[in-house]
C-alpha cells in the first residue's frame, strides 16, 4: 500500500469574481521512503494540492477526492483527527522561511510546543530534544541559540530551523513547498544536502515542490509534471528528464540555463499560464503548445499509462521533441 | 530598557512645559476674564480682587509666579470659582470619581470589545461576525449623550432598577450606568481594531504554520495570533485609557457623578484659569505617562523592539 494516495483531488476557490478551479483532477501516489517531485510554473496548482493534503487552505477553499493516507481518508477527517497526524506522521515546510517562523515567540517554544502536544512530554525534555534536533540540521551552538526569537537567525537558518521543526516527531511524510525559493544559490545547495542527508538517515518519504528543474534532477526518485491544476506526465526522475514524453515537459526542460553546454539564447514558453477560473475546455496547455492538434483545444487528453510512466496528450509519445 | 524610561521621563519635562505655557496664552486670548459677569463689578473692586490672584501682573510674570508654584509646592493655586478651595481640593474631589467609573468603562470596554473583535475575525462571515460588526457599529453610533438619556428612562423611569445618579462614594448601583453609558463607544473602537487585526494575522504565514503542526485552533489564537493581533490594538488603548479616567462631562452631567469632567467644562466657561490649567496638566501629564507604558509593553510583546 502506498503511504499517500491522492485520487482525483479538486481544489475550488470561492471568489467575488467566481470559482477558481486551481487543481482539477489530480491524482498521485508516493510510497514509503520515496522522493516525489512535484513540478511546474507558478499557478500549476502544486502548491495548492499540497495545501489541501495539510487541510490548509484557505478559508474560501474546498478540496474534493481522495486523499489516502495510510488507507484513511485525510479529506474525511476531522479536525480533531486530522490535528493528531499533522506534523507527527505529515509534516510541511514552505516556501518562505523568512516569516513563516512566528516573530514573537522564542525557537524554543515553537519547538517545543510540537512534542509536548504530539508525544506528551515535559518542556525542559522537549526543549532539549528540540535543540538535539537544531544541532541535527547543523545549527551552531544550537544548546544557546534555541533561546533566541527568529529574527536573530539569517534565511537559511531560519529554514533550517523549519526543517529541524518540521522532523521533530520523525514523520513518514515531508511537504516541502520550494524550500530553497527564497534563499540564496549557495544556501539553496545546502538546504537541498540537508534534505537529502534527512530523508537517507529518517527514511523520510519527501514530496519536494519545485519550478527549479536543476534541484530535481540530483534529488527525485519520480517527477510528477502539473499544468493548469492537472497532472501532465509523471515518471521516473531519469526518463522524464532524458525522454520528455509532453511538449510542456520539454518545454520546462529547455528553459532551464545549463553551464556544461552552450546553448546561446535560452528558450522559454510563450504566452501565460491559463486562468484557472476560466480553463480551456480542452488540454490546458493547448494555447501554448507549439505542437497542438486541431482536437487539443476542445477535446481532454485522457491519461495513458505505459509501464511506470503516464502522460496525457494526444501526440505520441515518439513525436514530442 | 530602563534608560529609555528614564529618558522618555526627561523629554516629558519640557513637554509639560510646553503644554502649560500654549494653555495660558490661549486661555488669555479668550476674551472675558474669571470675575466678568453679567452685573458689572466696580472697577475699584475688579482691580482689587485681580490684585489679590496676581492677574494684575504682567503675563510673563504670572507664567513665573504658576510654575514655580506647581514645581516647588505642588501649588496648583486657588480656584477663581469656588472661593474657599484650592485646585488641589477640586481635583482632590472629583478625579477619585472619574477614576473609579474610568477605570471600570476600561476594563468592560477591553473585555468586551476584544472578545467581540476575536469572535468575529475567528468565524469571519458567519453570523457571530455579523452580530459583533452589527453591535460595534450601533455602539459606535450611539453617541452617549444619547445612550445616558435612554438608561436613565429604561433602567430608573421603567424599571426602577437603578438610582438615576448620585455618586454614594461609588457604590456599586451608581456605577453600572455611567461605566456603560461611557464604554460603549471605546468598546466599538476596540472591537473593530481587534477585529481587523486579528484577520490579518490569521492570514499570516506563521499562523499556517502552527496550524501545519496540529495545534487546536484555540491554541493557535491564544499563543500564536494574540500577541500580535494587540499590538494595534494596545496603541489605542494608550490615550482611550486616559481619555476614560479623566471623564466625561456628559456622564457628570447626566448622572450627577460629580467628577472633574464637569468642572473642567465648567472651568472652561467661568474662565476658572487655575481649574483649567490644572485638569489640563493632570490630564497632560496623564497621556504622558499611558503612552510610555504603551510603549514598554510593545517591547515587551514584540521582541524585534528593542530600546
Amino acid at each position: 500500500m502506498s503511504l499517500l494516495e491522492i485520487e482525483d483531488l479538486k481544489v475550488t476557490f470561492t471568489t467575488a469574481d467566481g470559482d477558481v478551479n486551481a487543481v482539477n483532477g489530480v491524482s498521485f501516489h508516493i510510497d514509503k521512503g520515496e522522493t516525489l517531485a512535484i513540478v511546474g510554473e507558478s499557478g500549476s496548482g502544486k502548491s495548492q494540492t499540497a495545501f489541501a493534503t495539510m487541510g490548509l487552505l484557505a478559508r474560501n477553499g474546498r478540496a474534493t477526492g481522495k486523499a489516502r493516507f495510510d488507507g484513511q481518508d485525510l479529506l474525511q477527517m476531522s479536525q480533531r483527527e486530522f490535528n493528531a497526524i499533522r506534523s507527527k506522521d505529515i509534516a510541511m515546510i514552505f516556501q518562505d522561511p523568512m516569516t513563516s517562523l512566528n516573530p514573537y515567540l522564542k525557537v524554543s517554544d515553537q519547538m517545543a510546543e510540537v512534542l509536548m502536544l504530539h508525544k506528551g512530554i515535559g518542556k525542559s525534555q522537549a526543549v532539549s530534544e528540540s535543540a538535539q534536533m537544531l544541532d541535527a540540521v547543523r545549527i551552531p551552538d544550537a544548546r544557546a541559540r534555541i533561546t533566541m526569537y527568529p529574527h536573530e537567525f539569517s534565511g537559511g537558518m531560519r529554514q533550517r530551523i523549519m526543517i529541524a521543526m518540521s522532523l521533530l516527531c520523525q514523520p513518514r511524510l515531508l511537504i516541502a513547498d520550494e524550500p530553497t525559493t527564497a534563499l540564496d544559490v549557495t544556501v539553496q545547495a545546502q538546504i537541498m544536502q540537508l534534505l537529502g542527508d534527512i530523508r537517507q538517515d529518517f527514511g523520510t518519504a519527501v514530496i519536494l515542490i519545485t519550478h527549479d528543474l536543476g534541484v530535481v534532477a540530483g534529488f527525485c526518485d519520480r517527477t510528477l509534471v502539473m499544468y493548469g491544476g492537472q497532472v501532465m506526465e509523471e515518471g521516473s526522475t531519469d526518463d522524464i528528464f532524458a525522454t520528455p514524453a509532453h511538449p510542456y515537459t520539454s518545454g520546462l526542460l529547455r528553459a532551464v540555463p545549463r553551464l556544461d553546454r552552450e546553448m546561446g539564447e535560452l528558450m522559454t514558453i510563450a504566452g501565460e499560464p491559463p486562468d484557472m477560473s476560466n480553463l480551456p475546455t480542452g488540454c490546458p496547455f493547448s494555447p501554448r503548445c507549439a505542437v497542438s492538434l486541431d482536437h487539443c483545444r476542445n477535446q481532454r487528453p485522457a491519461m495513458e499509462t505505459t509501464g511506470n510512466r503516464r502522460r496525457a496528450c494526444h501526440l505520441p509519445a515518439s513525436e514530442v521533441v | 530598557m530602563l534608560s529609555f524610561v528614564f529618558r522618555r521621563l526627561a523629554v516629558a519635562v519640557p513637554t509639560l512645559l510646553i503644554l502649560v505655557v500654549l494653555s495660558f496664552v490661549l486661555m488669555y486670548a479668550a476674551p472675558g476674564g474669571p470675575f466678568n459677569s453679567e452685573r458689572p463689578l466696580p472697577p475699584e473692586v475688579l482691580a482689587n480682587i485681580e490684585a489679590k490672584y496676581g492677574l494684575d501682573q504682567p503675563f510673563w510674570k504670572q507664567i513665573v509666579n504658576y510654575v514655580s508654584g506647581v514645581v516647588t509646592g505642588f501649588d496648583f493655586g486657588p480656584s477663581f470659582q469656588y472661593k474657599d478651595r484650592s485646585v488641589n481640593d477640586v481635583i482632590a474631589q472629583g478625579f477619585p470619581v472619574t477614576l473609579t467609573y474610568g477605570f471600570w468603562s476600561f476594563v468592560v470596554a477591553v473585555t468586551v470589545g476584544v472578545s467581540l473583535g476575536v469572535a468575529a475575525a475567528i468565524k469571519q462571515n458567519s453570523w457571530v461576525d455579523y452580530f459583533a460588526v452589527g453591535v460595534s457599529i450601533g455602539a459606535q453610533v450611539l453617541p452617549n449623550f444619547v445612550m445616558a438619556p435612554l438608561l436613565l428612562l429604561v433602567f430608573t423611569l421603567w424599571l426602577g432598577w437603578l438610582p438615576g445618579g448620585g455618586w454614594n462614594g461609588g457604590q456599586w448601583q451608581f456605577l453600572i450606568m455611567p461605566v456603560i453609558a461611557l464604554s460603549t463607544s471605546y468598546m466599538a473602537s476596540i472591537a473593530r481594531i481587534t477585529r481587523s487585526s486579528m484577520l490579518e494575522v490569521l492570514n499570516t504565514n506563521f499562523i499556517r504554520t502552527a496550524r501545519a503542526k496540529g495545534l487546536p485552533m484555540r491554541r493557535v489564537i491564544w499563543k500564536h495570533a494574540m500577541k500580535p493581533t494587540m499590538l494595534p490594538v494596545l496603541s489605542y488603548l494608550g490615550p482611550a485609557f486616559v481619555g476614560m479616567i479623566t471623564g466625561s462631562v456628559i456622564i457628570d452631567v447626566f448622572f450627577s457623578t460629580g467628577g472633574i469632567g464637569q468642572f473642567f467644562v465648567n472651568s472652561a466657561f467661568n474662565r476658572d484659569y487655575s481649574v483649567i490649567m490644572g485638569i489640563t496638566i493632570l490630564v497632560g501629564t496623564l497621556t504622558i505617562l499611558f503612552n510610555l507604558l504603551v510603549d514598554v509593553l510593545y517591547a515587551w510583546i514584540d521582541p524585534k523592539i528593542r530600546y
